[in-house]
């Protein structure tokens, strides 16, 4: 899956809807369950965890908006007793977690999580022109720097590229030392 | 398609054991857990029903390290394995980059396997991948039960030649060598 949110457009986005909404955790995630930016409490919650099963939720709604003739729900909304999550989807690939606590709130909380997702979108949309710029330029000869079978490190300068031959050979190296068997120990 | 983060530096594999019920995913993620240093290891997430048996899914992390600046992740999922959760079951295949079926040797549990497994190369279909050119690793689980089914009984029922291992999951036997075949066949086949 290619990443069309740079973290450093995105992370500003987020970091202020944090500061406009005071919630507990706001966090941008994958639909595969990847966190791509988060801001607030981070320490107290297993956000590794909680993005993979925020997306399996997403998923799952999903079903069950297709069986009722929708295409998807847009908003997923978790109501606790002090603490609450609205989901919403921000693009095909991406939803923003918000954990709040105090509900009178949601009204603002929905605001504002839409105008942050609009402004997501607009990276993603810009990132997505980018990079058929830069394909068609490759396909014109020279390779791209960010095509679409994403050319690890090459969108970020030339210190960071690996080859392919080298990341696999490195990748199976420590796979060997890590997944052990008892008997190779 | 694994997530990259050129960003984050960061590269994503999602590996998902899939089988019938009671097969024995969530025993070898808890081996594979256990066995791994604490570092390497996020938190396992475990969902499960009352009877013990995976309701949703089983999850944890792991930090393969650093490659060229990127660190190289890889999230293994287990997906519930009873017949009446099939749609958690094909939402899970969504996006996977590898798939280890852990099949039961027990005897009488042969046609459960065979159809697990045609059901999962119908859900893998449904993604638009394509079973024969994907990362697929077959662990013949319990072999220590009485009267365990042949290695290669399976492959002949669903006409697929995939790689096997036998393993007693409880037992951690195979377990590692489950998993590190299927990162193997993930990262070779990984095209960047």
């Amino acid at each position: 899956m290619k990443d069309y949110f740079k973290k450093k457009e995105v992370d500003p986005i987020i970091e202020s809807l944090c500061r406009d909404l005071n919630p507990i955790t706001i966090m941008l995630i994958t639909k595969q369950g990847t966190v791509i930016s988060e801001s607030g409490d981070t320490q107290s919650i297993n956000t590794t965890a909680m993005a993979a099963l925020t997306a399996g939720m997403f998923s799952a709604t999903r079903e069950v908006a297709k069986m009722v003739g929708e295409q998807q729900f847009s908003i997923l909304l978790q109501q606790g007793e002090k603490r609450h999550i609205h989901i919403s989807l921000v693009t095909e690939d991406a939803m923003m977690i918000i954990v709040f606590e105090d509900y009178r709130r949601i009204g603002m909380v929905r605001v504002e999580a839409k105008r942050a997702g609009t402004k997501l979108i607009e990276i993603a949309n810009r990132e997505k022109q980018r990079e058929r710029t830069a394909n068609s330029t490759s396909r014109n000869g020279s390779l791209s720097s960010s095509g679409a079978r994403g050319k690890i490190g090459e969108t970020t300068g030339k210190d960071e590229k690996i080859s392919t031959p080298e990341f696999k050979e490195y990748a199976l190296n420590l796979i060997d030392q890590i997944f052990v068997t008892k008997q190779q120990e | 398609m694994p997530y990259i983060s050129y960003d984050k530096k960061e590269i994503s594999f999602k590996i998902v054991y899939y089988g019938p019920g009671m097969s024995g995913k969530t025993t070898n993620l808890m081996q594979i857990h256990r066995s791994l240093a604490e570092n390497l290891r996020g938190e396992m997430v475990s969902l499960d029903t009352e009877e013990e048996r995976t309701l949703f899914f089983d999850f944890f992390p792991l930090d393969l390290g650093r490659i060229s600046g990127y660190a190289v992740k890889f999230n293994l999922y287990t997906i519930p394995g009873q017949v009446y959760y099939e749609a958690s079951r094909k939402l899970m295949l969504e996006g996977a980059d590898g798939v280890v079926f852990v099949a039961d040797s027990n005897p009488h549990r042969f046609d459960r396997n065979v159809s697990a497994y045609e059901m999962m190369i119908d859900n893998l279909a449904s993604y638009s991948v394509d079973p024969r050119a994907f990362p697929i690793v077959l662990q013949y689980n319990k072999r220590d039960c009485q009267g365990a089914i042949e290695k290669g009984s399976l492959e002949q029922a669903i006409s697929m030649d995939v790689p096997s291992i036998n393993a007693v999951a409880t037992e951690g036997k195979g377990v590692m060598e489950t998993i590190r075949t299927i990162s193997k066949m993930i990262i070779e086949g990984f095209e960047i």
